[in-house]
């Protein structure tokens, strides 16, 4: 709901590109709140949310949609396709819609791919996006040597284990450091939250389903915060990120803690689930 | 590929029957004799793989091998050769030194190691006048901790070798002539003021005695562009100090030269560490200087370069035995390639990467 703003004057918004002067940008001219909270976000040609090329453009046509993160591609750019192997695949093998796709694909205008976006066989998108999270005044380079760093430490961690332990323990050791970092942050999920909802002049904190991608935000905005908050001055990030990563792959920790004390909070405002209406 | 299962060598071959044939295969060292012959000296990065795997390996190399080679063929009776292993960052050249200090360890060598010269060139807090002479500047901390690690590596010969000459250390202690080495050693890691004379006590009397045969010595320095070049020491009156004003360096230098016989000199080179020096610097020429380049100028040069396919796959195999490389992709001929390139075979480079893989 962030994602949309609601311009209380009645002005149109102001038509920036001359480029993009033939599509339509969506404005907000007072129409009601459940039309603009049905709407799907409109950034979504994403991994993740796979939304069909179609949809996108009828969102961007609907009344009453101002959108706060825009980019400046009109809808005719389609995305680009990072994948070795949809171009290795020689013409004979191709099926008729890809067959057709290919063609189209040949005369579409098509967005640059991100710098990060790689077709690397080691690129992990939760990775990324977690560097990107804890990258601080667009120093990339830190923030990728730290995860870097993060990761050998969880896998010397885990063979010291590994070696210490017995043959029948050996088994349950995970010494691979990204499945210990995605299973981490899937036990940090919290299932519901809380948002806060203005009624009769007091704001009530009403506890609210969340969606995958605000989950995922969550974990690792938390993992991050408690990283850099509740360390002692002279301990390095990687140090205590793998420390972190691990408890809360077995289920412990203080973000776990967190987590389970958002849920607490949701079980005791229970009551104000109504003001709920979406 | 042919290597596939064969990349150690199964029996624990002997170091002097290394040949080509072992080209790309690693070798293992036991850990006891590690402690025993390296208590420093190691690149620390190797030390950390050595505490995960349980177990110190290391390649045989062609730089390696061929020094191997001319150091079994070398002759005691004339002065004693230089070698110097040159390369890029990240090459392997420390790994072949310690291959190199194995090897002559085994032999019953007598090994003078010193790990790493720059870090006797750089941020070096307490300077002290020397007592033997006033020109010069002594660093005791530096000193005894050398002392110490070279009184671990050669227990065995501290008792047989004597000292040929009376050295006063002050009005109450001295030492006699004839009493065993390892009582200078005693000397400079206890009284810490005398550390820096005690080694130079401890050069000039091995080279001394190196031509007599009782044993052979072995010179290996890492880093040693930083005898000739510039310190980042100043005086208390912010003037700067040249290399030659260190007494450590000082009688370093005069251990390097070769107007002595009975062993060998074996030197390393290394941008990493060295002050006032362009990162890309790797040729003799350009990272001795001048001065450097000529004092040493009859040596062996010794390039050593990134993995040749060979020596990539035996790695790639190593670290797959060790299941150090976790990541499902990098098992697949996909990954090998795209390690390969973000590697460029570099050895260094390459243990990072699988590092965090």
């Amino acid at each position: 709901m962030h994602r949309f703003r609601i311009p209380w004057s009645l002005f149109p918004v102001f038509r920036h590109s001359l480029r993009h002067a033939g599509t339509p940008r969506a404005v907000l001219v007072g129409s009601s709140w459940p039309a603009k909270m049905a709407a799907p976000a409109v950034k979504a040609a994403r991994a993740w949310s796979g939304l069909a090329l179609g949809l996108r453009n009828a969102v961007l046509r609907l009344p009453g949609l101002t959108q706060v993160r825009w980019s400046r591609y009109g809808p005719e750019y389609k995305d680009p396709h990072i994948d070795k192997e949809y171009y290795r695949k020689p013409l004979a093998e191709l099926t008729e819609e890809e067959n057709y796709e290919r063609e189209l694909r040949k005369t579409q205008l098509i967005k640059a791919a991100p710098a990060t976006k790689t077709c690397s066989v080691f690129e992990d998108p939760v990775i990324s996006k977690f560097t990107n999270m804890m990258m601080k005044g667009g120093n990339k380079v830190l923030a990728r040597s730290l995860m870097t760093q993060t990761l050998e430490a969880v896998k010397r961690k885990q063979f010291e284990k590994y070696h210490a332990a017995s043959a029948e323990e050996q088994a349950t050791i995970e010494r691979n450091p990204y499945t210990i970092f995605h299973q981490a942050l899937k036990n940090c999920e919290p299932v519901i939250g809380l948002v806060p909802i203005l009624r009769g002049g007091h704001f009530y904190q009403v506890p609210v389903p969340l969606g995958d991608r605000r989950r995922r935000f969550l974990a690792m905005k938390w993992m991050i915060t408690e990283c850099r908050e509740k360390k002692h001055r002279r301990m390095l990030m990687p140090e205590k990120l793998s420390h972190e990563l691990l408890e809360a792959f077995h289920n412990q920790g203080p973000v776990i803690k967190r987590k389970h004390d958002m849920h607490k909070m949701a079980e005791a405002n229970r009551a104000l689930a109504h003001y709920r209406w979406w | 590929t042919m290597l596939k299962g064969m990349t150690r060598l199964i029996s624990r071959v002997h170091k002097a029957k290394h040949g080509e044939q072992h080209e790309g295969q690693h070798y293992n060292i036991p850990l006891q004799d590690l402690k025993a012959v390296f208590p420093h000296g190691l690149p620390p990065r190797f030390v950390m793989q050595v505490k995960t795997f349980n177990e110190a390996c290391l390649m045989v190399r062609k730089p390696a091998l061929e020094l191997l080679h001319y150091l079994k063929n070398t002759n005691f009776a004339h002065p004693a050769v230089r070698y110097v292993l040159y390369g890029e960052k990240g090459t392997g050249k420390t790994l072949s030194l310690c291959h190199i200090i194995h090897f002559c360890a085994k032999q019953d060598w007598l090994i003078l190691h010193i790990p790493d010269a720059h870090l006797w060139v750089k941020n070096c807090r307490n300077l002290l006048q020397s007592t033997y002479n006033k020109q010069r500047l002594d660093q005791p901390l530096e000193a005894s901790i050398w002392l110490k690690n070279f009184k671990t590596a050669n227990e065995r010969f501290l008792s047989q070798i004597k000292v040929q000459e009376k050295y006063v250390w002050n009005k109450r202690e001295s030492t006699e002539k004839g009493s065993p080495l390892g009582e200078v050693v005693e000397q400079g890691i206890t009284r810490v003021r005398n550390a820096t004379d005690a080694v130079g006590i401890v050069l000039k009397e091995l080279k001394r005695q190196s031509s007599s045969g009782i044993f052979h010595l072995l010179v290996a320095v890492d880093g040693v562009n930083a005898l000739w070049g510039r310190t980042t020491l100043k005086r208390e009156d912010k003037s700067p100090i040249a290399p030659e004003e260190l007494a450590l360096i000082y009688n370093l230098r005069k251990m390097v030269k070769n107007d002595w016989h009975g062993g060998a000199i074996v030197l390393t080179l290394s941008q990493t560490g060295s002050v006032f020096k362009p990162r890309k610097a790797f040729l003799p020429q350009e990272l001795l200087g001048k001065e450097g380049f000529d004092t040493l100028d009859p040596f062996i040069p010794i390039l050593v370069s990134n993995y040749n396919p060979k020596e990539f796959e035996s790695c790639i195999q190593y670290y797959l035995e060790n299941n150090w490389l976790q990541h499902e992709k990098a098992h697949t001929e996909d990954g090998k390639k795209e390690l390969l390139f973000l590697s460029n075979t570099n050895p260094g480079q390459l243990e990072r990467l699988c590092a965090y893989l």
